[in-house]
């Protein structure tokens, strides 16, 4: 031991890293007397945890974090009442009764005015960070949230631009899979299409992929530059940035129109999917005229029939007589068709495909139709279409190939295009939701979130029933509920807890400040109280330096604050939370989650105090209590924390009871341990009631969980049910109703985005509104010769850790994390040097960093590691990184239909010296 | 006898630095300072262009050129395989810091922390005079290999006596054991793979294996 003294006690105590949204790990934290020393593995989980209880390099950070001299100790309140980035807060240490004193007096008022205000919108909102991830730490605060009613989670972090958000909604929509990943244990071949797993995938992914490529599989990265996984892959294509949806849609028509349909799965097509759809003139389904389901091709009785018509056997390719056949359109305005060709929607899907050859992507892409082809064709032969693996005695097809997608490819304009193609190319070779093919992890926007076969419920034409927002004239919501509009503009966003962060949050930050010409809708307002958490969005969204300006408006702001930052720097009251090891708080592990955590058991674990908390930090669970007292929403709260909302269970279910006085004030031990019996119960049901003490001791309890509920298709079989692939009749539909409802409204605003709603998607001209958006701020194109990228650290990405000094030295080992990276022989062409301090410059403005020559990188791209760009973060202010964030403009002509955003700009590049950059 | 190696997949690490941060949570290296770190290497042209990571550190060579250099016998091979420094002996002249060809060792010579001239808590309890001014390196985390002797536990097996690089690995890149033991991991490993050692050709011996191809 390095120590100069021996110890008098030594602990080791288990708890969980929920820091990135590819956790939770386990780990142990070393406490030598008392001090927080190190963190270990937790190798009692080695069995039970897919990375076998191991953390990953953000994990060895907590420690600096823990002891940070930097930290926000105490309450603190502003003293200057003007805000802005060149205004001092002057914060001011207070007692935890003033402070909470202070903040119940806001939210009191609110109350009392009304929790929404005259636009609807409600008073109060609250940002938290990435992906959930703050929920796992903030302890009882969602029951102070459901307690409180209406809350705006409306201003976003970087969600839409920074995460992958259109996979989130149609991922969802067609597969049930928030986020989606290659099964990965299985898979010999995976097609990675910028996305950056390696980086940002956590130990589980990590472990993985480590396993599949000792065994032998191989992995394509498509991508501009040469990230961590194109490191460990084994062959890289350099594709022009945002020509994705060209590629996939030219690995298609290799698939449809050069291979034939012989060579695909059939049988999954026929039996799973709509491709028997027939498809009338006007591009919608022909229907029953009584029923108004479906047809299909009956090729044994040779007529039209519906699709659930018993012992049918439906033509999967082929156009076919129809008599009598109806339409529905949009508004359900029904058409008789009449005598009329009736083509299958996989026959449409292949007239539809023919033009995107590889001969026409290669010039659109940069990349050979040979390499396209060869590429399209080692994914077919992968495929192993008929075989079979037996898993906890099911058979199952075994189809081991898949495609993922990355941050950039899948936001943003072009983003539709790519999460269709994917879901298709997986569908085409029965590979979707299938052992070895492309999967779901989890849900969100459905129900119940901890196991998303449950959420597949039957819905019309044979579908999966979806729970979008209403776009019938009696329904639609005209009136928006929230700041970012997702209830009125993105139906497939739906209305549940997490659908309002998924909507379009830029959109709320760029409406503070101006609303279209044509806006016929009340006014968006500023919330008179605004909570952060774990979130720092003037440094994670984008055009940074005015958002910045749109914060300092807000009235009244309250940070849960560990260190100061760019965006609490505008707060009025910063309350110190008890940190990742000094706090009490219990989580569902398990199942299938977000990445690549796939699980063979279920269960929770626990987040302990390895050491007390420094200071006079608070822990979050009394913190929300006080709260609740304090604004007389006790009953309420703890109504809520007997339902569940603390985590882990509801206190009381059949078996057991363990629910809280609803009059009474629970300490945070009281309310933990009731979690931990009713977890444990619920788990075992029944077997087994763990208390506090037991998990203070063990740090986690899990039941085994079958592999076969790693996927859907066999969910989706056993009730009958077909995935809405590859033709998009209902989106085609929905968005014509928006349009409709829109236009009532004398509202064209959104116009551009409603041609997103295709039945097939068209190749559009992706990169071009990009320099289209440059021209219609009125600048040059030609100006803004290079591409910029935005690409994730393991080391940072999500931890909210850019102050810890043990990642900034061990993150410099990797590429990128001194400056921007950018290619060799550009570099040479405009005269800099590695090292050389660049000024990076779009058409809003500039940042500056030092240059990283590499070869792995486009000539025509730049790349920004994470985001950095600090003035205000302690540790991080100085270290002279650029941030694409600094330079991204928010703008509507670059928002898609779901609301989002891709993370890139063109910029140009020029060598400058220090001190002009320092200016 | 007993000759303690480790083993390194390089199909299997990402470069995450998860050991580099873990060496220094077990070992509590002052800021600058890593007994081992991963290499992000870059070699061809655009567009053929390849990315490795290579994790480094001291190779506990057979023929130490370290331990040749040391005037003073405080770097010593050990019959286990480790190369030690004892503290009390070095006089921190850097001839080892200059003979190592893996570039392994380096000196300290005034105490730095992580933010600034003050330790946080962390750093305080761990602070250890005896390390300035001499010269340091991986240690094969030698306290777990010598509590190991005391307690039958086997290193790389049993987590406790592992070095924490290995238990800390994601990836699962690394391997720890006794060479000797033709049933350890690394033994099997070694036997089972196409392996290499760095710099095989200077004589030195290294005690790490790179495993890179399927044998």
């Amino acid at each position: 031991m390095p120590t100069t003294t021996s110890p008098q006690s030594v602990r080791k105590v288990p708890t969980y890293c929920y820091n990135c949204v590819a956790g939770p790990d386990f780990m142990n934290v070393k406490v030598v007397d008392g001090v927080a020393t190190e963190i270990e593995p937790n190798f009692a989980a080695e069995d039970i945890h897919p990375a076998r209880g191991r953390v990953c390099v953000k994990a060895y950070g907590l420690v600096q974090k823990t002891y940070n001299p930097h930290r926000v100790l105490q309450p603190m309140k502003r003293t200057n009442p003007k805000k802005g980035r060149n205004e001092d807060p002057g914060f001011v240490p207070i007692s935890w009764d003033e402070a909470l004193d202070l903040v119940t007096t806001k939210l009191t008022a609110v109350r009392e005015k009304g929790l929404v205000d005259d636009s609807g919108l409600p008073r109060v909102a609250a940002t938290f960070g990435h992906g959930g991830t703050p929920g796992m730490y903030m302890g009882s605060l969602p029951a102070f949230l459901a307690a409180w009613g209406p809350i705006d989670y409306s201003f976003g972090s970087g969600q839409g631009v920074k995460c992958v958000h259109s996979e989130h909604l149609y991922g969802e929509f067609w597969h049930r899979g928030f986020t989606v990943a290659a099964d990965t244990p299985l898979a010999r071949y995976v097609i990675s299409i910028g996305s950056n797993v390696e980086a940002s995938g956590g130990p589980c992914a990590v472990t993985r992929h480590a396993e599949a490529r000792v065994r032998g599989y191989k992995r394509v990265q498509v991508e501009p530059h040469l990230s961590v996984t194109g490191a460990c892959s084994a062959e890289w294509v350099p594709i022009r940035p945002k020509t994705d949806p060209a590629f996939m849609f030219a690995l298609i028509h290799v698939l449809v129109c050069e291979q034939g349909l012989d060579k695909l799965d059939v049988a999954f097509l026929r039996d799973r999917t709509s491709s028997p759809y027939l498809v009338g003139p006007d591009g919608l389904y022909l229907r029953d005229p009584v029923s108004r389901k479906p047809l299909v091709w009956d090729e044994a009785g040779g007529r039209a029939v519906a699709f659930d018509t018993p012992d049918v056997v439906p033509a999967v390719a082929g156009s076919f007589p129809v008599c009598g056949a109806i339409s529905i359109d949009a508004d359900d305005v029904c058409q008789d068709l009449g005598a009329v060709e009736g083509k299958t929607a996989y026959a449409m899907l292949v007239e539809h495909m023919r033009k995107y050859s590889p001969e026409w992507a290669a010039s659109i892409c940069d990349v050979p139709a040979a390499t396209i082809r060869r590429i399209a064709n080692e994914y077919l032969e992968n495929a192993s279409i008929g075989e079979t693996i037996e898993i906890d005695g099911r058979t199952l097809p075994l189809r081991p190939v898949a495609v993922t997608l990355g941050k950039s490819v899948n936001n943003g304009w072009g983003a539709f295009e790519c999460c269709w193609a994917r879901t298709l190319l997986a569908t085409l070779v029965g590979a979707l939701e299938n052992p070895g093919g492309t999967l779901g992890t989890t849900v969100r926007l459905n129900r119940p979130h901890d196991n998303r076969l449950l959420s597949v419920k039957a819905g019309e034409d044979g579908f999966m029933a979806q729970y979008f927002n209403p776009t019938d004239k009696e329904h639609w919501v005209a009136k928006p509920t929230g700041r970012n509009i997702h209830r009125t503009l993105v139906p497939i966003v739906g209305n549940t807890a997490w659908s309002q962060a998924l909507g379009p949050t830029q959109l709320a930050w760029m409406f503070q400040r101006e609303v279209p010409e044509d806006w016929n809708m009340p006014m968006p307002t500023m919330p008179d109280v605004w909570f952060i958490y774990r979130t720092n969005p003037a440094i994670s969204f984008w055009d940074t330096r005015t958002l910045v300006e749109e914060i300092a408006k807000f009235p009244f702001t309250v940070s849960f604050a560990y260190t100061l930052d760019e965006t609490n720097w505008m707060a009025d009251l910063l309350l110190p939370e008890a940190t990742d090891l000094e706090s009490l708080q219990m989580i569902k592990v398990g199942g299938t989650k977000f990445v690549e955590q796939f699980w063979e058991h279920r269960g929770v674990v626990l987040r302990q105090p390895a050491v007390e908390p420094q200071g006079d930090t608070r822990d979050f669970t009394w913190i929300s209590t006080q709260l609740a007292k304090r604004t007389g929403l006790l009953e309420a709260y703890n109504n809520a924390l007997n339902r569940g909302a603390g985590g882990g269970a509801p206190l009381k279910a059949e078996g057991y009871d363990y629910s809280l006085d609803t009059g009474k004030e629970h300490g945070v031990e009281e309310i933990w341990d009731a979690v931990c019996r009713a977890s444990s119960a619920s788990l075992s049901e029944g077997r087994e009631v763990h208390d506090l003490e037991w998990f203070k001791e063990h740090g986690f309890y899990t039941v085994p969980m079958s592999k076969v509920e790693w996927y859907l298709s066999p969910a989706l079989e056993q009730q009958g049910l077909r995935y809405e692939m590859p033709y998009q009749e209902r989106l085609l539909r929905i968005g014509r109703e928006l349009g409709n409802r829109l236009h009532e409204h004398q509202m064209h605003w959104w116009d551009e985005q409603l041609s997103e709603y295709a039945a097939l998607p068209e190749w559009h001209d992706v990169p071009g509104r990009w320099t289209q958006q440059i021209r219609n701020a009125g600048g040059k194109p030609e100006d803004f010769p290079l591409w910029l990228l935005a690409t994730k650290s393991m080391q940072y990405h999500t931890g909210g850790n850019a102050s810890i000094a043990l990642m900034r030295e061990v993150a410099q080992n990797v590429r990128g994390h001194t400056g921007v990276i950018m290619n060799a022989k550009t570099a040479k062409s405009l005269g800099i040097s590695d090292g050389d301090r660049v000024e990076i410059r779009s058409h809003i403005g500039a940042t500056y960093g030092d240059a990283v020559l590499a070869q792995g990188v486009r000539p025509d791209t730049l790349v920004i590691l994470g985001q950095f760009d600090h003035w205000a973060t302690p540790l991080a202010k100085d270290f002279g990184m650029p941030s694409l964030n600094t330079i991204a403009p928010m703008s509507m002509e670059l928002t898609d239909a779901t609301g989002s955003g891709s993370d890139i700009v063109r910029v140009a590049v020029r060598k400058v010296e220090r001190e002009e950059a320092a200016q | 006898m007993t000759r303690y190696a480790m083993t390194i997949d390089l199909r299997r690490c990402v470069g995450c630095q998860t050991c580099t941060a873990a060496c220094k949570n077990a070992n509590a290296t002052p800021p600058g300072v890593q007994w081992r770190r991963v290499l992000d290497l870059e070699t061809g042209e655009f567009p053929d262009v390849r990315r490795s990571f290579v994790p480094v550190a001291c190779m506990h060579c057979d023929e130490p050129p370290c331990e040749e250099v040391c005037p003073t016998k405080a770097t010593t091979k050990r019959a286990d395989g480790l190369v030690a420094i004892d503290y009390d002996t070095c006089i921190g002249c850097a001839n080892c810091v200059m003979a190592c060809p893996y570039e392994a060792r380096s000196i300290v010579h005034e105490a730095k922390f992580a933010y600034g001239d003050k330790p946080i808590k962390s750093e305080e309890v761990r602070f250890d005079s005896a390390r300035i001014g001499v010269s340091m390196k991986c240690t094969f985390c030698i306290d777990r290999i010598d509590l190991a002797a005391k307690t039958g536990q086997v290193p790389g097996r049993d987590w406790e006596v592992t070095p924490a690089c290995v238990n800390s690995c994601i990836s699962g890149a690394m391997a720890f054991g006794d060479l000797d033991d033709p049933d350890s991991k690394v033994s099997r490993l070694i036997a089972e793979n196409k392996t290499f050692r760095m710099h095989e050709e200077l004589g030195t011996g290294p005690g790490v294996y790179y495993i890179w191809d399927k044998g």
